[in-house]
């Protein structure tokens, strides 16, 4: 019997559709539109009385965008994309060919992570732009309050741009673990949303598991802080716009948080879709 | 290659499978998946929360309530608190002094990280409401002096309480004090609590040199003259070497010498070579 | 790929039963009730049915798309389920739909790759297995903007782009029209006559007769009659004439002539054209290519 090992390539076939998919649909490029005219058009909110440094406003536009319509791609892609397989019978086809679950399953979040770190790195590369000319023209403005001349730095943007992303990519593997045993996409929608919350508020859960009044409120607490990632950890790069340098250990230590977590979901995502009825 | 089927013959009723047993993996699997990354987490999340003191992030009594709405916010505190504050700038400038006040609570319930939402909360509710309201009254022409000096006061006591609140989120902030000591002295005209705020500033990691000789300063007004010299005497040192304030502040130990009329003897003799240089970080 | 050792069916299934839980109360409904079967190699097989009687249902477990509740499976020895199973089978889902943002060339190119074709080979055999469906035409247009017959042949192109041994076609002809219906046949006896194996559902009995060389039927879920087409349908001890018309008188005389030689006439009757020959006589479009090379 003529073996068929786990392929990368079709895994990466599947990806690039997937990506090629979202790329073609209309909801995708508007929530993209969106984040970027936000993102740009931040010029515009010049003429107000802040009182502190612009660049940080800018930045933390930016980065908000990112991360409050990110989410929403994040969530909406994973749910489109894998029940748009389901629903239009079109994983009936493909994995009627000689195709592993688990390479569906790899090809699907390739694409959605590709999806999300398109939109990352546009977003980026666009708030990179717009905070280099603003502090241009406020260093002709007020020299006086740059004394060391430029205080952002490139790489410090792209390390936030890219925590921001390492956030979508868990958020995506969870969504897509929904996503595998869930019957609907609205289900997953809101399952997804409901995962976001509870990511955000996972430290809290933490904390009252430590220091809670009843056992019962304690095990809640303590289970709800085991099975969900803390994503409070991944805020580590929020004041990039006060020129505040990004620590690239840091970088590197929730990379391996995340990495560990993509993993984990992935894998858990291919066991419970692995005998799903087609 | 095998050409025997590999199903065995089960009961046909073995199937119709529950989805327990999947659930039970999944869920097996998130929390040793969580377990063996607290690992991870634990390290570098102490340390973030160490830095963010403003967060406040912890769950205990009143501050659970406001932990879960910066929680929930996440990433998006600090674009959500930017655009309140550009809807504040939008009713400051509309003189519409409830709506004010509620956003700038709200801002700095949403975001209670940057400084600048403090500090001009206290300077538009200590300035600019008071003006507000003496308009609202009548104008600075028709309101009876005294009536409008009640109205600062009241104004500026809100302020102070607005930057009392700022300082459970941001202890030692120079900026904070500075501030306080502003409106007392120019709002509530209370010297000497302006002094003392003075001094508080400067005692504050990164706290400004001319806070130290406001402090001075204001002691010398209250009439508290050998204070204010023994403060400049033991604040002159501290000083970096040849930088203009650090001689104005000499001039100023000159000076009260002399008023006090200090004897030559006894009068304060930098140290030898100069001072040691940069104030030390903490004192 | 290898061929199967000589008697390895194309495809076995032994006693197969499949059960869904229907409802909130998880109530069982049998949708294959303890079928065996047995696909030889090179044949072509029909797979009958009224509507709900499993045949769209098996062709998934023999797919591996779904589990059975019991009984076993094999693709040429393979056991179903597995991915090996899978490789030299094309299938073509019923009512298919397709990658809406995929112009038919993609699609096709993209099922190419999956099945592990690659380089320069890819775009030369896509367009060739398109040629076969009648589409070069439509190729390089949305399949959000293919007809119904259209997405059953582009459907058709992507089951076969990777040659496969065996082909499993769950109603090719449903919303086809009869000069594509009759080029899907010849398609599937230009497949027959290349080795392949090819497994069929279709509501045509007409066009099932036609092709295939054993059918079964299937009656909610269980097999109620199985056999080669022609002992199926073949009455043999009858024979028609067709002539041009005789009087009465004339008739008389046959009939005389009949008995003398021990024979009776039974019926007389004027025969009527079909309606899909007077249509594919009058369409006379040319139906899509798909002999010469063949797939
Ligand atoms: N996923 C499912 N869940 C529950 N019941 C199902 C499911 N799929 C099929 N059935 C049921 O199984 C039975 C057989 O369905 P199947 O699709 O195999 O019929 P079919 O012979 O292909 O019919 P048709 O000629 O209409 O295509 C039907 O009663 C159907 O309702
Ligand atoms: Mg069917």
């Amino acid at each position: 019997m003529t073996r068929v090992p786990f392929s990368f390539t079709r895994a990466r076939l599947i990806g690039q559709n997937t990506l090629l998919e979202a790329s073609r649909q209309k909801l995708f490029s508007f929530l993209l539109l969106l984040a970027l005219s936000l993102v740009a058009g931040a010029q515009g909110f010049r003429d107000f009385n802040f009182g502190a440094p612009e660049l940080k406003f800018l930045a933390d536009l930016g980065y908000g965008a990112m991360a409050f319509f990110g989410a929403a791609l994040t969530v909406a892609a994973t749910a489109q994309l894998f029940f748009s397989e389901i629903e239009n019978r079109t994983a009936l086809t493909l994995l009627a060919k000689p195709v592993w679950r688990a390479e569906f399953i790899l090809g699907k979040y390739l694409g959605i992570a590709a999806v999300a770190a398109v939109f990352c790195v546009l977003l980026t590369g666009l708030l990179a732009a717009v905070l280099w000319a603003r502090e241009g023209s406020l260093l002709t403005e007020f020299p006086e309050a740059f004394p060391h001349g430029r205080t952002l730095h490139f790489a410090d943007l792209v390390a936030a741009g890219y925590v921001q992303w390492l956030k979508l990519a868990v958020l995506a593997a969870f969504t897509l673990l929904v996503a595998s045993f869930s019957q609907t996409q609205l289900y997953t929608v809101v399952t997804g949303f409901f995962v976001l919350v509870i990511c955000h508020l996972q430290y809290l859960a933490q904390d009252a598991s430590a220091r809670g009044d009843s056992v019962f409120a304690r095990a809640v607490a303590g289970a709800i802080g085991l099975l969900f990632p803390n994503f409070q950890l991944f805020n580590l790069a929020e004041n990039v716009g006060a020129g505040v340098a990004v620590p690239w250990d840091r970088v590197a230590h929730v990379s391996v948080y995340a990495l560990g977590y993509v993993v984990a979901a992935g894998a858990l995502a291919v066991y419970s879709f692995r005998k799903r009825e087609i | 290659m095998s050409s025997r089927p590999v199903r065995s013959q089960s009961t046909v009723s073995a199937n119709v499978k529950s989805r327990l047993p999947a659930l039970v993996v999944i869920i097996g699997g998130l929390a040793l998946t969580g377990a063996l990354l607290r690992l991870v987490e634990a390290p570098l999340w102490t340390v973030l929360r160490a830095e963010q003191p403003a967060l406040r992030l912890d769950s205990t009594g009143a501050a659970a309530g406001q932990g879960v709405t910066l929680g929930l916010l996440g990433g998006f505190r600090a674009i959500v608190a930017d655009f309140t504050w550009l809807r504040l700038h939008v009713l400051w400038e509309q003189r519409d002094l409830p709506a004010t006040d509620t956003l700038l609570r709200l801002v700095t319930a949403v975001d209670p990280r940057p400084l600048y939402f403090w500090v001009n909360g206290a300077r538009i509710i200590a300035f600019d409401m008071t003006a507000w309201r003496i308009a609202a009254a009548g104008g600075y022409d028709s309101v009876p002096e005294a009536r409008q000096e009640r109205i600062g006061a009241e104004q500026a006591r809100l302020a102070i309480r607005r930057l009392e609140e700022a300082m459970t989120f941001h202890p030692a902030n120079a900026a904070l004090w500075v501030e306080r000591a502003n409106i007392e002295l120019n709002r509530l005209h209370d010297v000497a609590a302006a002094a003392a705020s003075y001094r508080r500033a400067w005692e504050q990691p990164g706290g400004p040199d001319y806070a130290a000789r406001l402090h001075a300063e204001l002691l010398k007004r209250l009439g508290r003259k050998a204070e204010a010299l023994a403060w400049l005497v033991q604040l002159h040192p501290q000083l970096p070497t040849g930088d203009e304030a650090t001689e104005i502040v000499l001039g100023r130990i000159r000076d009260l010498e002399k008023d006090l009329q200090v004897p030559a003897a006894r009068s304060y003799r930098p140290p030898p070579g100069g001072p040691p240089g940069a104030k030390p970080g903490g004192r | 790929m290898s061929a199967g050792p000589s008697g390895t069916p194309a495809i076995e299934l032994r006693g197969l039963v499949k059960d869904f839980a229907v409802g909130l109360r998880g109530v069982k409904l049998r949708a294959v009730d303890h079928l065996s079967l047995r696909v030889e190699p090179g044949q072509v097989y029909g797979l009958l049915g009224p509507n709900g009687s499993g045949k769209s249902t098996t062709i998934k477990i023999i797919l591996g798309l779904l589990e059975p509740t019991a009984g076993e499976c094999a693709v040429f020895g393979v056991p179903g389920g597995r991915v090996e199973a899978r490789l030299a089978v094309g299938y073509l889902p019923e009512s298919p739909y397709f990658y809406r943002h995929l112009t038919g060339r993609e699609l096709v190119q993209f099922y190419a790759r999956i099945c592990g074709l690659s380089g320069a080979r890819v775009p030369a055999r896509v367009a060739e297995v398109i040629g076969w469906v009648g589409l070069t035409e439509a190729a390089d247009r949305r399949i959000g903007t293919y007809s119904k017959g259209m997405l059953q042949r582009i459907g058709l192109a992507q089951a076969l782009v990777h040659d496969p041994r065996l082909v499993i076609l769950d109603e090719p002809t449903a919303g086809v029209d009869p000069v594509g219906a009759a080029a899907i046949s010849a398609l599937i006896l230009n497949l027959k006559a290349q080795g392949k194996t090819v497994l069929i559902t279709s509501h045509l009995l007409a066009q099932i007769e036609d092709i295939c060389d054993r059918v079964a039927i299937l009656d909610r879920g269980q097999l109620i009659l199985e056999g080669a087409v022609r002992e199926l349908v073949g009455v043999a001890d009858r024979q028609a004439l067709v002539v041009e018309p005789l009087s009465p008188v004339q008739l008389g005389e046959l009939r005389v002539w009949l008995a003398a030689r021990g024979r009776t006439l039974e019926a007389v009757e004027t025969p009527r054209a079909r309606l899909d020959r007077i249509f594919l006589d009058h369409v006379g479009r040319t139906a899509p290519a798909k002999r010469e090379g063949g797939p």
